[in-house]
């Protein structure tokens, strides 16, 4: 007889709503020796390779956050946007907004911005060089996660800090804390809803074969994508892009840092910078979950999983499971199975050729002019699960 | 033109089938079907889903 999940007490539970979960931790690495799954106190949590890969394209999940702001009982600009936008949405709508997107998300654009990014990266990294000593996230990833952005919208680099500081303000809305921060992420959104209106004025009298410009193309059919859909999808690229990179690139270095024979490595073989890139996002990614919920009821791996199911896929321990990784320490010469760190299926990350493009660039840049980096003091982290990274890093090297 | 995909690095996200559905499409299986020739008007399809696979595992010619 199938077993109803969220009931079979003989299942793993974990606590990831506790802020002190480790997403890394003996409790998960147990759980995924005794079982495929793990109760959780939101629903599910799948935890081995194979499954995470099947679950991330399963017809019988969607994506999962879309009810996020009603769940905390919040309506108003942010909300609205929340639930319009491309990863809020499925079937047919979705597949419209992606293919009306994927043009100015096209390898052949963004290969095109790769200089930029290099030029970008040598920039800031003049900026502390001589000084053999920086906080590697607020003098280095936030500034550079957020230019490649600008570099993509085709503004100036001076604009990062207000960029930065609206992502920031809207990105309360991910937290616990989303309605008490309320004004703050509406006054955000509005402010990022103006900047993307002005863009897209600017650049409609003055047409572009640029990222926006590609996007006002779509906009050209209004079934296709209607004014509000390409507003929309320029906040969501602001939006998606810019902590999700920073943090990424935090936990580069940081990885780094554990194990510097690879950045030597990658010193002396700058080709190897895209896998560097793939293996962080392996041992160290980001979004160590993307979360999922059941339109029915079904049965997976002689499991029944209920209707209305929050499932959360671990990408961090599906990619370090000895069954599929036998050697699973940091080596970016390794031949690997792919990540998940850019999720899957058909929400896969829309941004992932910028991602790997700026990524590989930083982390090639920063391999060759500064050595032997270590931390400086006490590094400042998110919790250690859903989107995780450091807030502050202070670390110190050796000028090349 | 001629349509291939690579199975040994598709990972069957579906990007493909989203970006050309009359090239590309699921099986009932799961397993990902697609036109192996093509004519001149579906070029242009064909090669929006080629930009968008995550994995370029799709090879036209
Ligand atoms: C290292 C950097 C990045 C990481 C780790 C990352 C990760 C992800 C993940 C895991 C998803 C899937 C979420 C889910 O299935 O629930 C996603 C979706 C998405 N990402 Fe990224 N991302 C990054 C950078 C970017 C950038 C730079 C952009 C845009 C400029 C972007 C735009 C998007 C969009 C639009 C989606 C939604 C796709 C859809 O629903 O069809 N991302 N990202
Ligand atoms: S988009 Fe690429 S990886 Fe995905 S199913 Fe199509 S060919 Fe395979």
């Amino acid at each position: 007889m199938t077993q109803d999940a969220l009931a079979d007490d003989t299942l793993p539970f974990l606590d990831v709503a506790d802020p002190k979960f480790s997403i890394r931790s003996q409790a998960v690495l147990d759980a995924r020796d005794a079982s495929w799954c793990a109760r959780t106190s939101y629903g599910l949590a799948a935890l081995r390779y194979d499954d995470v890969q099947k679950l991330l394209r399963h017809p019988k999940l969607r994506q999962g956050s879309y009810r996020w702001p009603a769940h905390n009982g919040v309506t108003g600009l942010f909300a609205r946007w929340w639930e319009a936008m491309l990863l809020s949405q499925e079937g047919d709508t979705h597949a419209r907004l992606r293919r009306m997107a994927n043009p100015a998300f096209s390898p052949k654009l963004i290969s095109s911005l790769i200089p930029k990014f290099q030029a970008l990266a040598n920039m800031l990294i003049d900026q502390f060089a001589a000084k053999g000593e920086c906080d590697f996230i607020a003098d280095f990833t936030e500034p550079y996660a957020t230019g490649v952005i600008c570099d993509l919208l085709g503004l100036p680099f001076e604009r990062w800090r207000e960029l930065a500081d609206i992502a920031g303000e809207m990105g309360l809305a991910l937290g616990v804390t989303f309605k008490q921060d309320l004004p703050t992420i509406e006054a955000a959104t509005q402010r990022i809803f103006d900047f993307a209106e002005e863009l897209v004025a600017e650049r409609r009298a003055r047409p572009t074969e640029d990222f926006i410009g590609m996007l006002i193309q779509a906009n050209a059919d209004q079934d296709q994508l209607s004014d509000q859909e390409l507003l929309d999808m320029i906040v969501l690229a602001i939006f998606g892009g810019i902590d999700t990179t920073r943090n990424q690139l935090g936990l580069a270095m940081a990885t780094f840092i554990e194990t510097p024979a690879q950045l030597t490595l990658l010193s002396e073989r700058p080709e190897l910078g895209r896998a560097a890139v793939e293996e962080v996002m392996r041992v160290r990614p980001t979004v160590t979950w993307v979360t999922r919920e059941a339109v029915e009821d079904f049965i997976y791996n002689d499991t029944l999983i209920p209707a209305g199911t929050t499932l959360h896929l671990f990408s961090q321990s599906a990619t370090s499971d000895p069954e599929i990784f036998p050697n699973p320490g940091f080596d970016i010469t390794a031949e690997r199975k792919p990540h998940f760190g850019f999720g899957g299926g058909t929400h896969h990350c829309l941004g992932h050729f910028i991602a790997r493009g700026d990524m590989t660039e930083a982390l090639k840049l920063l391999a060759q002019r500064i050595k032997n980096p270590r931390f400086n003091g006490p590094v400042e982290w998110l919790p250690d699960s859903g989107n995780t990274g450091a807030i502050r890093m202070p670390i110190a090297f050796d000028p090349a | 033109m001629k349509v291939h995909v690579d199975m040994s690095i598709c990972l069957l996200h579906g990007q493909c089938v989203i970006a050309a559905p009359e090239i590309f499409s699921f099986d009932d299986a799961g397993g990902l079907v697609w036109v192996a020739e093509i004519d001149e008007v579906q070029a242009g399809d064909a090669e929006a889903a080629s930009d968008a696979c995550p994995e370029q595992a799709i090879v036209l010619g």
